[in-house]
């Protein structure tokens, strides 16, 4: 009979394994694990003492492991010489050529440094172990980020690796003030995830706060980005971000010099900024870099686009099927020419259209790059325009609808981008029902949306409605000179608002 | 907050679904641009003129759809025209406005007030009176290229002061209802070999009716009292030399005097400003002020005209008295009450001013 499944919550088991410390039972714990290996050695050759060493094959580095440990245990005469009560002793003090060796004395963390890529030394008769990290340091190397390309500026990108990442943010902020904490998230994963902040400047219970919902996410393991924010976010009823992320270091340490408090998780090359106000999501890493009047400009660009991506096919449909005396003449007259011989109503037409614009960039995403552009350009220009000479839409419609996702690409946020991508069906479908009315009704209810959303205590409209009375930092949709942006922002609790003399 | 959705959708319910605009297909739609009225003995017909329409992508262009319906109410002509077109008629895009002679001599109001009031039509519409002859044989004359472009041009050409200065019938209705009186252009067919419509002059309303039309210099004198003059080249024959002036601008500035118990005095002072085009030689002192002397002459002369006209019909349609009451408030609340009265009786002086530039 077929042991049942275990369908109830299940507590953590702690310990994790409920078995003492002792060889065997290492190995019965790395029963089936055909990547664990021990290896017994004889101190200076002597047979009458011997040591184990355990380690996990392919996590740990054979090099270190060969050099640092193994030949020392083969050839350091002192081992074979001291009283053999103290060769433990001798080897955790620094017989060894390793940076740590910690004594453990407990089946969890041995099991757990193992994995983690350091080797278990087992003496005979002892009930104790030692954990020497000879980690692997294989990982992809720091190189530029993709997502957020920089034309003016630093290069490097997170990596998988959340030591790494954390080495990237402490050469950038080099004050003893940035503090890092560990914690550990997933219960087959154990992912470690830091939390990373300026202490003195980030608010303490924005710390707090994320500490606390970390420690609270209890989940089989973090694969991907989602299986953090939607667990830290405060509410999961909205698709537009409420955690911005980002690739870039340089960005990542802005934040934190804002007073935000910043995640990195170990296998995700991103880091997270909390708490996430909706003006995060229309800067750049480039703001920064170039003249103010230009990052200005391109603010105000980004922020029309997103009303252009977000409006223009509801505005379109409003227009051409409730309020044609809305629309300048000559339009009117050649969008008539243009739409005599189509056969499907404006609405069908904007939201089928909408509907292909998706396809066609879900299957180029999906694709291999060359082959994901070849079907962009054959779903967008080939099939666009047999579409159009074919009457079956109308060239405003496809102009309209290009418009609105071309625009929809300006937004530095992906996430953000597709809130607003899934919103602009809804306001297209509004519009369809009552023309304008329907389209300011479906505003009004995105603000609304909007105005109820709180990261971490702020507002996300925030530094726009700051609320209760906090002190607004800068423009948000302009970039001021940089010597004049002598204030953080006070919604996101700063303890320290002023960044500059 | 809770309660906030609640309370839109009661918001919504109270909007009136029902009276939400009604989806209607662009492509299906016969858009009017121009539209004509006139009297008839039972009532009135309209004339409607969609221009020359675009079909398809490649540029292909069909004849205007006209229509016309006679009924005894605009509206009711108006509705006829749904059942003489296979395709929906909309009236949202009329932005020419013809009043037959007929009709205008009995009332525009009417139609004025139907454009106001109609959710399509609106009063942003440009107006024009057809002179001599009905509004439907203007609307018509266009044939097969029909006449709103010929009209948007005399529009265009008017803002640029190249052609009769355009009224749009909004601008018409306020001045009826204010002053009482009106001046709107007056268009009338061409003959054979030129465009479809000519420019005749302005029609002059009194009250609600066409007293008349400014002609010529009256017509230009008119333009120089409400300081909006045409470009208008005249040309001076000097003893030695020869001189073209062009006239660039004008400005009217008018002042309201007691002349006694009753009557008024209107002071005018009008600044022409005018550059001189052409010459054989350099102008010397002394042609020069002949040459100013000559165009104030003859400015000065329009403006005595259209004056002249103007306080026959006793009608203030180019707004001098209420212009006047900016500098005297309390002389013209005496006389608002019977303000065309006394204009037609006032004492009228004028002095015109010219700045020669080279």
């Amino acid at each position: 009979m077929p042991e049942p499944l275990d369908r109830g919550p299940h507590p953590r088991q702690e310990p994790r394994i409920p078995l003492p410390l002792s060889l065997e039972n290492l190995e019965q714990v790395f029963e089936n694990c055909d990547d664990f290996k021990t290896r017994e050695v004889f101190l200076h050759g002597d047979p009458s003492r011997q040591v184990t060493v355990c380690y996990v094959d392919g996590q740990a580095r054979s090099e270190r492991l060969n050099d640092y440990v193994l030949r020392p245990l083969a050839q350091d005469p002192m081992l074979a010489s001291v009283p053999e009560g103290r060769v433990f002793e001798l080897l955790e003090k620094g017989a060894l050529y390793a940076q740590a060796a910690q004594r453990q004395t407990e089946m969890d963390p041995v099991v757990l440094a193992l994995i983690d890529g350091a080797c278990a030394l087992f003496l005979p008769g002892r009930a104790d172990a030692l954990t020497v990290p000879v980690a692997t340091e294989e990982k992809r190397s720091v190189g530029e980020p993709e997502n957020e390309p920089a034309l003016k500026g630093a290069r490097d990108s997170f990596v998988e690796s959340v030591r790494t990442n954390t080495s990237l943010v402490r050469r950038r902020l080099r004050a003893p003030e940035l503090k890092v904490k560990e914690h550990v998230v997933g219960r087959q994963s154990l992912t470690p995830v830091d939390v990373v902040w300026l202490e003195g400047i980030a608010d303490k219970d924005t710390v707090r706060r994320l500490e606390e919902r970390l420690d609270q996410i209890d989940i089989d393991g973090v694969e991907a980005a989602g299986n953090l924010e939607e667990y830290l976010a405060d509410t999961r009823r909205s698709p537009f971000p409420l955690l911005p992320y980002t690739q870039r270091p340089d960005r990542f340490c802005q934040g934190l010099l804002e007073g935000r408090v910043g995640l990195l998780c170990d296998g995700i090359p991103l880091g997270w900024l909390a708490p996430g106000t909706i003006d995060q999501f229309f800067k750049t890493g480039q703001d920064r870099a170039y003249h103010w009047m230009v990052a200005s400009a391109l603010s105000l660009i980004r922020y029309l686009c997103a009303l252009i991506t977000l409006l223009l096919p509801g505005l379109y449909i409003a227009l051409v099927t409730f309020h044609p005396e809305a629309i300048p003449v000559k339009l009117a007259l050649s969008i008539v020419a243009a739409k005599q011989e189509v056969p499907f109503s404006t609405i069908f037409e904007v939201l089928i259209m909408l509907l292909a614009f998706e396809v066609i960039q879900e299957a180029g995403l999906r694709l291999p790059g060359p082959i994901g552009a070849t079907v962009s350009i054959l779903g967008g220009l080939v099939v666009g325009n047999a579409a159009v000479d074919a009457h079956i839409v109308s060239p405003a419609v496809l102009i309209a609808v290009a418009i609105a996702g071309v625009a929809g690409y300006t937004q530095p946020s992906q996430d953000f981008g597709n809130a607003l991508r899934l919103w602009r069906f809804l306001l297209a479908i509004l519009a369809s029902a009552g023309g304008l009315l329907g389209l300011a009704l479906g505003c009004a209810s995105l603000l609304y949306h909007l105005a109820g959303l709180e990261t971490f205590g702020v507002p996300y409209l925030a530094p726009f409605t700051t609320g209760a009375g906090a002190p607004r930092g800068h423009p948000s949709l302009f970039r001021l000179p940089l010597p004049a942006m002598r204030w953080r922002d006070g919604a996101v609790h700063t303890r320290n608002r002023r960044n500059q003399r | 907050m809770k309660l906030l959705p609640g309370l839109l959708a009661v918001c919504l319910l109270l909007t009136g679904c029902g009276g939400l605009p009604y989806p209607r297909e662009m492509g299906d739609m016969a858009l009017l641009r121009t539209m004509g009225v006139d009297r008839e003995a039972r009532g009135l017909t309209v004339t409607v003129s969609t221009g020359l329409r675009a079909r398809g992508l490649q540029g292909e262009t069909e004849e205007p759809l006209v229509l016309s319906a006679a009924r005894p109410s605009l509206d009711g002509a108006c509705l006829a025209m749904q059942g003489q077109s296979d395709s929906y008629v909309y009236f949202g895009y009329v932005d020419q406005l013809l009043l037959g002679e007929e009709l205008a001599r009995e009332s525009v109001l009417p139609a004025l007030d139907y454009f106001a009031r109609d959710r399509e039509l609106g009063l942003g519409a440009r107006l024009w009176v057809v002179r001599g002859t009905r509004a439907e044989t203007a609307v018509r004359a266009g044939e097969e290229r029909g006449v709103d472009q010929r009209l948007e041009t005399l529009r265009t050409d008017g803002e640029m002061g190249a052609a009769l200065l355009s009224r749009t019938a909004g601008e018409v209705y306020a001045d009826l209802l204010e002053r009482g009186s009106a001046y709107v252009p007056a268009l009338s067919p061409a003959g054979e070999g030129s465009a479809a419509l000519e420019e005749r002059g302005y029609a002059v309303l009194r009250g609600e009716r066409l007293v008349g039309f400014l002609d010529g210099e009256a017509a230009r004198g008119l333009e120089l009292l409400v300081s909006q003059p045409e470009l208008d080249v005249i040309e001076a024959e000097l003893e030695e030399n020869r001189a073209a002036v062009r006239v660039t601008g004008a400005r009217t500035v008018c002042r309201l005097a007691s002349g006694g118990e009753e009557s008024v005095e209107l002071s005018l002072v009008c600044r022409v400003s005018a550059q001189l085009s052409e010459y054989d030689r350099p102008l010397d002192a002394g042609e020069r002020e002949r040459v100013t002397a000559m165009l104030e002459a003859r400015e000065s002369a329009r403006i005595q005209a259209a004056l002249e006209q103007l306080q026959g019909w006793g009608t203030d349609c180019a707004g001098l008295g209420p212009r006047g009451a900016l500098i005297s408030p309390g002389l013209w609340q005496r006389t608002a009450d019977r303000w065309p009265q006394a204009f037609a009786q006032a004492e009228v002086r004028v002095q015109v001013r010219v700045s020669l530039h080279t």
